[in-house]
């Protein structure tokens, strides 16, 4: 009883404020550099508008603590949540707590498991990740083709977090391309997972080296890896004009790569379009009114030939 | 170094002629091996096709028979850790533990990053500059005094808490480890810090990284042997009352071993970003349990008083050799984290087993 009058009375201060909309949100990991993107885009965006206050929260990538979270927002009285889930397979817990509160909740980024079935007050903004990894793969058998590999080339694929949906479809993206006419002359000669990361995709470009085997072209699930894969490379000697090494995420570094000519192809995913994106449904969730439940920002090729309108886009 | 080792927990010797041979000896023979079963599974595993590990018969690509290139990443990629182990195994010699180590590499490669940033990147303005443009490039020596001022800083504090106020060391530095995660998001609300000046990428270049680790090993193995530093810190580690009663200043003995621990810990992340060319809020993780899991395969006691350098680095390599092994026979990641847990704990029980057999009767 208590409880209720006080909550009753912040919330009867909240709305004498001001028509502020109150947003939450929980994003899966602070570290990490693309999801850094996407929550800057959430928190210019909202800085830009008088009459929207939004309080972001980092949920250190434990499905646990994002519903707590979840909850936590709930019981604070946001008008609308936005989540970028740890972990797809839990979303339907998130989405129970919210609909049962009547709070509107879009996930963004990450593809909830329960997609199909969100209530009319959620939605889901995301860039859709078949995308990411074909373009990829297919520009990078397009350019081995061109070098007159036709007859038959060989290629790493560096995993990212093999727990991650991203990681998972991109290299099924891989393995689907290559399973076509047109790329089956590409054998893969091992694929392992690098964890996203540069330091320990470099180890592992270097690990392969060393068996001294013959390959053309590394398709890495991020840039970060690829990256990692091309400095491990370079000290090794390679002429990189000799390999085709391919990301996806377009960052600052990757791009910066690419001008000098060490990196072939990467793939850009608008992290501060999803990012107002998520924002824009979840105000006008708020406001009452409707949303399409599927929101996709698609994600763009990006290659030498290409490179200067992404310069300052990430 | 013998008269320090042979003390056993709580400081009692024993009977020497029970232990044939010194520790690190027993962790090079495991570390053969290893090596040993990796050659056999290169020959076995039917998809290996005879395959080597540390051989190379086409003597074209290095000119010797040995494959260059692998001895050089069993190395390589286990000197980061490699150096941030040295500084933790004199803390677990002391009887303590630092947990913060991981964080403090990703705050401090943040940091040190900000300061190394170049001006120019492919001709146009660095594009991720944290203090903006500088009008030149600063000299590669800021850089690396704010790092070790950082981590002298962060140690200090871990070893005043500990020493002063006598709360256990596991969560002094365990506190420090969420703080020094908030720091390294926070530095940039958690945009990497990339394209640094070509001197401080010269730092962690190429092999360096190893040259750095080697170093660094030699000068703690001998401060730790022949200098009252490093017997105050046995001693401690051995029995710390007795320590206090024979006029040892325990209290300032353990902040100075905290802050080096730190310093070594921020000398690792100045090397691993300057090796990365880049540094990210989310560098380091796990650091902490990799370097003391190096240090106790490497034979050094969790309960204090006794372990080496020496140990350690062949710590260090036993994990080196793991890793590129299970690249080379081509075995998945799942498995890859199983077999290291395993090992990890398997070391730690052969030790136990052999620490009771040495101090029985």
């Amino acid at each position: 009883m208590k409880k209720t009058l006080i909550a009753a009375g912040i919330a009867s201060m909240l709305s004498t404020t001001a028509m502020a909309e109150n947003i939450g949100v929980s994003m899966a990991l602070f570290d990490d550099n693309f999801l850094t993107v996407l929550r800057n885009g959430i928190q210019e965006m909202a800085d830009g508008m008088d009459s929207v206050d939004v309080q972001i929260e980092d949920a250190q990538n434990d499905v646990a603590r994002q519903l707590d979270q979840i909850n936590n927002f709930v019981a604070s009285g946001v008008d609308a949540i936005i989540v970028n889930p740890v972990d797809t397979s839990a979303t339907q817990a998130m989405t129970d707590a919210a609909a049962a509160a009547g709070v509107p909740l879009v996930f963004v980024n990450r593809q909830p498991v329960n997609v199909d079935t969100l209530p009319d007050n959620q939605a889901f903004v995301a860039s859709n990740e078949i995308e990411s990894g074909t373009l990829e793969t297919f520009e990078i058998c397009k350019m081995l083709r061109a070098q007159g590999l036709g007859g038959g080339a060989k290629a790493y694929v560096m995993m990212g977090e093999l727990s991650n949906q991203a990681a998972v479809q991109r290299t099924k993206d891989v393995e689907d391309i290559l399973g076509t006419d047109m790329c089956n002359f590409i054998e893969v000669i091992d694929q392992q997972t690098a964890n996203w990361s540069r330091e320990q995709a470099n180890s592992l470009m270097t690990n392969w080296l060393s068996s001294g085997e013959e390959f053309h072209a590394v398709i890495a699930n991020n840039d970060e890896m690829a990256l990692g894969a091309i400095q491990a490379m370079k000290s090794a000697g390679i002429d990189m004009a000799d390999v085709v090494v391919g990301g996806v995420d377009a960052t600052q570094d990757a791009l910066a790569a690419m001008q000098a000519g060490d990196l072939d192809v990467t793939v850009f995913q608008n992290a501060a379009g999803q990012g107002s994106g998520a924002l824009n449904a979840a105000i006008a969730l708020a406001n009452g009114e409707d949303v399409d439940q599927k929101v996709y920002i698609p994600f763009e090729l990006v290659t030498p030939a290409n490179i200067d309108g992404y310069m300052s886009a990430n | 170094m013998a008269d320090q080792t042979s003390h056993g927990i709580g400081g009692l010797t024993f009977d020497k002629s029970k232990r044939a041979w010194p520790n690190e000896a027993n962790v090079f023979i495991a570390l053969i091996l290893i090596i040993l079963a990796f050659e056999a599974l290169g020959q076995i595993l039917p998809y290996m096709n005879g395959q080597s590990m540390l051989f190379d018969f086409n003597t074209s690509r290095d000119g010797t028979i040995l494959n260059i290139a692998r001895i050089k990443i069993v190395i390589l990629q286990v000197s980061i850790i490699g150096i941030i182990s040295l500084g933790v195994t004199q803390v677990i010699i002391s009887g303590g533990i630092d947990l913060s180590s991981g964080p403090l590499v990703g705050a401090a490669a943040m940091i040190v990053m900000s300061f190394a940033q170049t001006e120019l990147v492919n001709g146009q303005l660095n594009p991720k500059a944290v203090f903006g443009a500088w009008s030149f490039d600063l000299p590669v020596i800021v850089p690396i005094l704010v790092g070790l001022a950082f981590g002298a800083l962060i140690g200090s504090i871990n070893g005043a808490f500990i020493a002063f106020t006598r709360i256990p060391p596991f969560i002094a530095t365990l506190g420090m480890f969420l703080i020094c995660r908030g720091i390294s998001q926070w530095w940039t609300k958690g945009q990497p810090v990339s394209f640094p000046t070509e001197e401080f990428a010269a730092i962690g270049s190429g092999m360096m990284p190893v040259v750095w680790f080697a170093l660094l090993a030699v000068l703690l193995g001998l401060v730790m042997k022949f200098t009252v530093y490093g017997k105050h810190t046995y001693a401690i580690g051995s029995n710390e009352d007795a320590a206090r009663m024979s006029g040892i200043n325990v209290k300032r003995h353990k902040v100075m071993v905290y802050m080096i621990a730190s310093m070594f810990a921020a000398f690792a992340a100045i090397i691993l970003s300057s090796k990365n060319l880049t540094a990210q809020a989310g560098m380091g993780q796990f650091y902490e349990l990799y370097a003391i899991a190096m240090a106790v395969i490497g034979g050094v006691s969790l309960t204090g008083g006794r372990g080496s350098m020496i140990g350690t680095v062949l710590g260090a390599m036993v994990f080196g050799v793991i890793q590129s092994g299970f690249t080379f026979i081509k075995l998945d990641a799942f498995y890859q984290l199983m077999a290291m847990g395993s090992i990890i704990i398997g070391a730690v029980v052969l030790d136990q087993y052999r620490q009771q057999r040495a101090t029985a009767g």
